[in-house]
C-alpha cells in the first residue's frame, strides 16, 4: 500500500484536540476528500496512520507529521490539495511526499524535538537577558534535575537533565522567550512543561500565560523527520 | 472576540469552547439582520448530539437575513473561571457574549436541564426573569419536548414555541425583523410573536390558584394571546430543509455519526410516552430522498457510521429495501449502519443481521414491563413469545449480549410485575443457554428506569410512585437479578422524582427552581453534580412541597397547568386511553389504517404520510 507523508500545522482551535480527536479528524477529512485510507484488519478496523508523536492538548505544532497509508496510488501533491480543503480550522497542510515502501515508521525515528515557549514573568518580576542567561546557565550546570511524574500507579521522581539537550532564554520587551531541544520518542521524552516546572522550582523563573509551540521533530541523529 | 485563550489550558476539555468544527457557519455579523444563539442547556458533547440543533442551524443559516451560532452550558471548571474573570457566556462561532444576540433560543430536552437554563442566563448577564429584561436585551425563547409544559420556566422565558420549528423559526425571525424596523418596543414584539401560530407568551396569561395552591384557572391577560396555543407541525418532511452538511465535531461527542431521519412521529400509542403523543402524526420521508441525503451527508462529513433515527425506526414502511440499498451501497466504503430503536421481533433481528455482518455488539429491546397484564396497561404490544423468539433469533444469528429496558413504578404495578422483570430476564438467559451461546460470554443486561408521568400523555393524571417504594422495588430486583450472565442497572430514583415534580409542575415552581440555582444546583443530569439535598432545601425555602407535585393524582375535571397548550391530541382521547389502560385494554396503531380517534389530524389539518406502502417480505 502506498504511503504519503504529510506535514501539517496544528494551532488555533485545533490545538485543543486530543490525539484521538486528531486521528478521527484526519480519517474523516480523508473520507470527505475521496481518499481511501487503508484499514487495519480485525473487529475494530481503523485507518493506518502513523503520527510522529501525539501533540499534547493545548500545544501548537508548527510542523507535525503523519504517514497516511492509502488503498491506491495518488500523487502526493493531489493528496495534499484534497486534504487541505477538508480539514477543520487550525489544521493546515504544509506539504506531502511519498514514503518509499519499507521505510520505518515516524514514531520509531523520533529522537528529539524543538520547542518555543513564550510568556510573561509571574507577578511582574523583572528579568533581563543577563539575569536570564545566568539562571539558565546555573540550571543547566546541575548534574540532575528531578521532577515528579504521574504514572498509572502514583507518582515517581524522574531525572530530566539528560533529556534537556539545549535551553536558551531571552527577552523581547515584557515577553520571555525560551527555546529548547528535548529528548522525544521511544528513548524517553521530556515535556516542555516539565522543564518550566523545574525552572520555577530550581531557578525561580515562573512563566505565566505561556504559549507553547513544538517547532521541529527530529530523528535521534538530528535530521528532520521529513527527510527520514 | 472575547479573550478566553488563557483559561483554556486550565479546563478539562477545552475543545468544548473553541468551535472551529468542519461545516461550522461563521457569517458576517453586520450583514445579518437577526442574530440567533441556539442555546443547549447541557454540555457540548450532549448538545452536539442533538439532531434538532443541526436542523435549526441549517434552517436559520440558510437565510440571508439571519445567522445562528451555538452556545452550550459550561462545565463547572469553566464556569468557575468565567465567573472569576467576569467573562460572559459566549457563542462558539464568533465568541461574542450571548447578550449581543437578538434571540437566545433554548431547547428543552429534559427537565433536569432547567437549572442550566437559569445558570446560562445568569452567566450571559441577562436578567433571569422575563419581567426584568429591558429594551435591547435578547428575546429568550424555548422549544423542544419540555416546551409542552414550560410552566415551571414561565417566569424566565419571553416566549415558547410549541412543536416543529422548520417553518415557524423563519416566521419568528420575520416578526423580529419587522418589529425592529417599525421601532416597536419589547412588549409590542411579544404581542406580534403571540400572533404566530405555535407561539406561547407566558406573561400574557393569568394563572389563578385555589386555597390549596392548585391551579384553578388559566386565562389570557392580553388581547393578543389566544385561548389555546396549538403546536406547529410540518405536513410534509420532504418539503422542508434537512441538514446534509451537519456540523462535524472534532472532539468526541455522545452521538458521533451521520443521522438520517427516516420519519417523524410514532403511532404505536405507548401510554407513558410523551414523544409518541407530541410528535404525531407519523410522517415518513421518501426513500429515494433519503438515499440522496445519505449520500450527501456522508460526502460532506466523512462519517463512518450512519444512523437511521426515528422513534421506532423499524416501523418505516420501506425499511428493508432502504437498509438493503444502504448496505449494498456503502459496505465497500466502510460505512456502518445503526438502527438505534428497534422493535421486539424477528424482523428487527433480521435487519440487525443485515447491518452487522462482522461485529455483533449487543442488541437492545424494550419490553418496558415484566408481565403481559402490565404491558397491556401501557399499550406496549409485545408478548413474551415475541421477546423469546426474538432473543432466540438474535442468539442464533451470533449475538452474545442482549439488553432489556424496563420501567419501574408504572400505574397499577404490583410486586408480581416486578418479579416478572426478573423472570423475563432469566427466560431470555435460558434461551441463550439453549441456543448454545458460550456460558462465559452470554450476558443479559436489565436496565430499569423509573416511570415519570408526562404532560399530554394518557398517564398525565397519574402520580409518580413513592420514592421509598421505588427503592424497595429496585432493591428487590438487585437481590433477584444476580448470577451468571445477569447484569442489573438502575437509575437514581431521586433524579426521577425531581423530573416528576417538574414534568407536571406549574408556575409556582419557578421560585423553587431559582432558589435551587442560587444554592448551586446545576448540571442536575450529571450524577457527580446532582444534589438532591440542595433541591430539598430550595423547596423548603420557598414553602413548596415537591411531593405535592410528584405524588399528585389529577382528576379528569382538574385544570392542568399545561391545559391551555395543545399538542393536538384531544384531552378526551387521553382520558379514554387512560381508562382503557386501567381496564387492561389495548389500542391499535393507526398505521394499520384504522383511525383511533386521537383527534390530531382533524385538529391540525394534517394526516399521516406513508407514501411508500411497499411490500416487505412475507416474514414481516
Amino acid at each position: 500500500m502506498p504511503r504519503i507523508r504529510l506535514a501539517f500545522r496544528q494551532d488555533g482551535p485545533a490545538r485543543f484536540l486530543g490525539h484521538l480527536d486528531v486521528m478521527r479528524t484526519f480519517e474523516r477529512a480523508c473520507r470527505r476528500a475521496g481518499l481511501r485510507p487503508a484499514y487495519t484488519q480485525g473487529f475494530n478496523p481503523h485507518p493506518k496512520m502513523g503520527f510522529a508523536a501525539p501533540l499534547p492538548v493545548g500545544m501548537n505544532g508548527a510542523r507535525e507529521y503523519v504517514d497516511l497509508e492509502l488503498e491506491s496510488e495518488a500523487p502526493a501533491a493531489d493528496v495534499a490539495a484534497a486534504l487541505a480543503r477538508q480539514l477543520p480550522a487550525g489544521l493546515t497542510v504544509l506539504g506531502a511526499r511519498p514514503v518509499e515502501a519499507g521505510g520505518s515508521p515516524l514514531m520509531g525515528q523520533l529522537g528529539r524535538a524543538h520547542y518555543r515557549v513564550t510568556g510573561r514573568a509571574a507577578n511582574g518580576e523583572k528579568w533581563d537577558d543577563e539575569r536570564l542567561r545566568a539562571a539558565v546557565e546555573r540550571f543547566l550546570g546541575r548534574a540532575e534535575v528531578f521532577v515528579t511524574r504521574r504514572t498509572g500507579k502514583g507518582t515517581k521522581k524522574k531525572d530530566i537533565r539528560p533529556g534537556i539537550r539545549s535551553l536558551r532564554a531571552r527577552t523581547d520587551g515584557e515577553t520571555l522567550i525560551l527555546t529548547m531541544e528535548l529528548a522525544a520518542g521511544g528513548g524517553g521524552t521530556v515535556r516542555p512543561d516539565e522543564v518550566l516546572r523545574a525552572l520555577r522550582e530550581e531557578a525561580g523563573l515562573d512563566l505565566v500565560g505561556a504559549e507553547v509551540w513544538r517547532t521541529a521533530l527530529l530523528s535521534g541523529d538530528g535530521r528532520l523527520l521529513w527527510e527520514c | 472576540m472575547l479573550e478566553i485563550e488563557h483559561l483554556l489550558p486550565k479546563v478539562e476539555k477545552p475543545a468544548r469552547y473553541v468551535g472551529g468544527e468542519y461545516n461550522a457557519v461563521v457569517k458576517d455579523w453586520d450583514r445579518a439582520a437577526v442574530k440567533v444563539a441556539f442555546a443547549f442547556p447541557d454540555v457540548y458533547e450532549v448538545g452536539m448530539s442533538h439532531l434538532g440543533l443541526q436542523i435549526l442551524y441549517h434552517v436559520v443559516n440558510s437565510r440571508e437575513d439571519a445567522l445562528m451560532e451555538r452556545v452550550f452550558a459550561p462545565w463547572t471548571d469553566m464556569e468557575g473561571l468565567m465567573r472569576e474573570e467576569g467573562i460572559p457566556l459566549f457563542s462558539l462561532e464568533s465568541r461574542r457574549p450571548v447578550r449581543d444576540f437578538d434571540i437566545l433560543a433554548f431547547t428543552l430536552q429534559y427537565e433536569l436541564s432547567f437549572s442550566n437554563v437559569l445558570n446560562m442566563l445568569d452567566l450571559g448577564g441577562i436578567p433571569l426573569r422575563a419581567a426584568d429584561r429591558r429594551e435591547g436585551m435578547p428575546l429568550v425563547i424555548a422549544g423542544g419536548p419540555c416546551a409542552f409544559n414550560p410552566e415551571p420556566l414561565a417566569d424566565f422565558l419571553d416566549a415558547v414555541f410549541l412543536g416543529e420549528a422548520e417553518d415557524g423559526f423563519g416566521e419568528l425571525i420575520e416578526v423580529c425583523r419587522q418589529a425592529r424596523a417599525a421601532g416597536v418596543d419589547r412588549q409590542g414584539l411579544l404581542r406580534a410573536l403571540a400572533q404566530v401560530p405555535g407561539v406561547y407568551v407566558p406573561s400574557f396569561y393569568r394563572v389563578a390558584y385555589d386555597s390549596a395552591g392548585r391551579v384553578r384557572e388559566i386565562t389570557p391577560a392580553d388581547e393578543s394571546a389566544p385561548e389555546r396555543v396549538v403546536k406547529r407541525v410540518v405536513d410534509d418532511l420532504d418539503r422542508v430543509p434537512y441538514p446534509t452538511r451537519p456540523l462535524v465535531p472534532s472532539t468526541a461527542v455522545v452521538h458521533d455519526r451521520a443521522v438520517l431521519e427516516v420519519f417523524r412521529g410514532c403511532s404505536r400509542g405507548c401510554r407513558f410516552c410523551q414523544a409518541g403523543m407530541i410528535y404525531r402524526p407519523v410522517r415518513e420521508r421518501d426513500p429515494e430522498r433519503l438515499l440522496e441525503q445519505a449520500d450527501e451527508i456522508l460526502r460532506h462529513t466523512g462519517y463512518g457510521e450512519l444512523s437511521l433515527a426515528s422513534l421506532s425506526t423499524t416501523d418505516y414502511s420501506a425499511i428493508r429495501p432502504l437498509v438493503e440499498k444502504l448496505v449494498e451501497r456503502y459496505a465497500g466504503e466502510r460505512v456502518g449502519l445503526a438502527l438505534p430503536s428497534t422493535r421486539v421481533d424477528a424482523f428487527a433481528v433480521d435487519l440487525a443481521r443485515l447491518i452487522q455482518k462482522v461485529r455483533k455488539s449487543s442488541l437492545t429491546f424494550a419490553p418496558e414491563a415484566g408481565t403481559q397484564r402490565l404491558r397491556n396497561v401501557i399499550n406496549k404490544q409485545v408478548t413474551e413469545e415475541d421477546l423469546l423468539a426474538t432473543a432466540r433469533a438474535a442468539f442464533e444469528a451470533g449475538w452474545l449480549r442482549i439488553k432489556l429496558y424496563f420501567m419501574l413504578g408504572l400505574p397499577t404495578e404490583t410486586l408480581e410485575d416486578v418479579e416478572g422483570i426478573n423472570l423475563l430476564a432469566r427466560r431470555v438467559l435460558a434461551v441463550g443457554d439453549e441456543t448454545g451461546v458460550p456460558k462465559g460470554r452470554l450476558s443479559i443486561t436489565t436496565s430499569v428506569s423509573t416511570f415519570v408521568p408526562k404532560a399530554h400523555t394518557p398517564f398525565q393524571w397519574e402520580p409518580f410512585l413513592y420514592l421509598g417504594e421505588v427503592r424497595e422495588r429496585q432493591a428487590y430486583l438487585k437481590r433477584r437479578l444476580k448470577g451468571r450472565g445477569l447484569v442489573f442497572h438502575w437509575h437514581d430514583p431521586e433524579a426521577s422524582f425531581l423530573e416528576a415534580v417538574f414534568s407536571r409542575g406549574d408556575r409556582r415552581l419557578g421560585a423553587a427552581l431559582e432558589r435551587a440555582w442560587q444554592l448551586g444546583a446545576r448540571l442536575d443530569g450529571w450524577r457527580e453534580h446532582f444534589r438532591p439535598d440542595l433541591w430539598r432545601q430550595a423547596f423548603a425555602d420557598v414553602g413548596l412541597a415537591p411531593e405535592d407535585y410528584a405524588y399528585r393524582r389529577y382528576a379528569y375535571e382538574d385544570i392542568l397547568p399545561w391545559g391551555h397548550l395543545d399538542a393536538g391530541v384531544g384531552k378526551r382521547f387521553l382520558a379514554l386511553e387512560h381508562k382503557r389502560a386501567l381496564a387492561g385494554e389495548t389500542t391499535a396503531d393507526c398505521r394499520a389504517g384504522r383511525c383511533t380517534g386521537c383527534g390530531l389530524c382533524p385538529a391540525l389539518e394534517v394526516e399521516p404520510r406513508l407514501p411508500q406502502r411497499v411490500a416487505i417480505d412475507a416474514a414481516h
